[in-house]
């Protein structure tokens, strides 16, 4: 009986293993993320594009105007968005305020340790334009290579259409 | 011949260099992971949190649990990454939660004048003990609560002030 425990236990210990490795990589190196919805079409499809993305160049503060990241949301904390940066702290950025509607812009100074972020579509995004500059801190990754689908295999573009 | 007896030992070392490389890879792993996830040591230093924190440091016991779990309120030390400089991490007091009124004295040094704001959705409102002497939510904003690190709990250092922070 001691002997099926004992498997039992290294079996288990395997995995852990085997799920921390995995974990380590997800967290700080590179992650598979699925993004969906309207807000970067035509960039990222309404139904969901697996897309590597990875957790180093935040870090290095190597992210700049035109990557696309993931940004823990400022409004609901336990939600990830995933955005395009348009202005990096220091940036004037100069937006359209309903433009649906009008024509109407509004400019502002992205302050120190933040980003400015927006959705490539523009008329179906809750972004910067809404809630404000996000704290650079809160920027979690940047799309790297989109994997699915296949007809849409290839690197994320880089400058916004 | 040689070149085969050569090829043969580099391999048993590679093998043992590896089985032992992994050894303390895993063991860093629990370290970390323990470190990042669980309970991690900081060192506080600086006069916001004064009289609760010293001046000159304290190390504190952090815990990461709470603040995934949504265990938050007001009144728990929280340690937060700075809205203003990516880099910094600072230690402050949760004042109010999201939806909270909060009212402070703007100007404690010198005026009895104080402002009351709202705290938006997703954000928590942070101030240092000591308001004389602590950049925290009067001067930048609410801040996003995907920002607060952990809450601390204990301060181990110096020894007199051994005890639980509330």
């Amino acid at each position: 009986m001691w002997s099926i425990i004992r498997e039992a236990f290294d079996k288990t210990l395997l995995v852990a293993k085997a799920y921390g490795i995995l974990h380590i990589t997800n967290s700080y190196l590179c992650t598979v993320a699925l993004a969906y919805g309207p807000s970067m079409i035509p960039t990222i499809n309404l139904t969901g594009d697996l897309i590597l993305a990875e957790r180093i160049s935040p870090r290095l503060r190597k992210v700049g105007v035109g990557d696309i990241v993931i940004v823990r949301s400022p409004v609901v904390p336990s939600r990830v968005v995933t955005k395009r940066v348009v202005g990096m702290e220091g940036d004037r950025v100069t937006y359209l305020l309903d433009p649906h509607n009008s024509d109407e812009v509004r400019s502002t100074v992205v302050p120190r340790g933040h980003v400015w972020i927006q959705g490539d579509n523009i008329y179906n995004s809750k972004d910067s334009r809404d809630f404000g500059p996000v704290p650079y801190a809160l920027v979690e990754a940047k799309l790297l290579w989109r994997v699915w689908p296949p007809k849409d295999f290839g690197p994320m573009q880089h400058i916004a259409r | 011949m040689k070149l085969l007896s050569y090829i043969k030992q580099w391999k048993s070392a590679a093998r043992e260099t590896i089985a032992r490389a992994s050894i303390a890879a895993q063991f860093l792993s629990l370290i970390h992971i323990t470190d990042a996830y669980i309970c991690s040591t900081t060192l506080v230093q600086g006069p916001s949190m004064l009289p609760t924190l010293n001046y000159s440091g304290d190390v504190v016991l952090i815990e990461h649990l709470s603040h995934r779990l949504g265990k938050l309120e007001p009144g728990d030390i929280v340690v937060v990454r700075s809205p203003v400089d990516p880099k910094k991490i600072v230690a402050k007091r949760i004042v109010g939660m999201e939806g909270d009124r909060v009212t402070y004295l703007t100007e404690p040094s010198y005026s009895e004048s104080s402002r009351t704001v709202l705290v938006p959705k997703g954000h928590v409102w942070i101030q240092g003990d000591n308001v004389y002497a602590s950049a925290d939510s009067r001067y930048f904003g609410a801040v996003p609560y995907g920002l607060i690190q952990g809450r601390a709990f204990l301060r181990v250092w110096p020894i007199r002030d051994f005890g639980f922070l509330g």
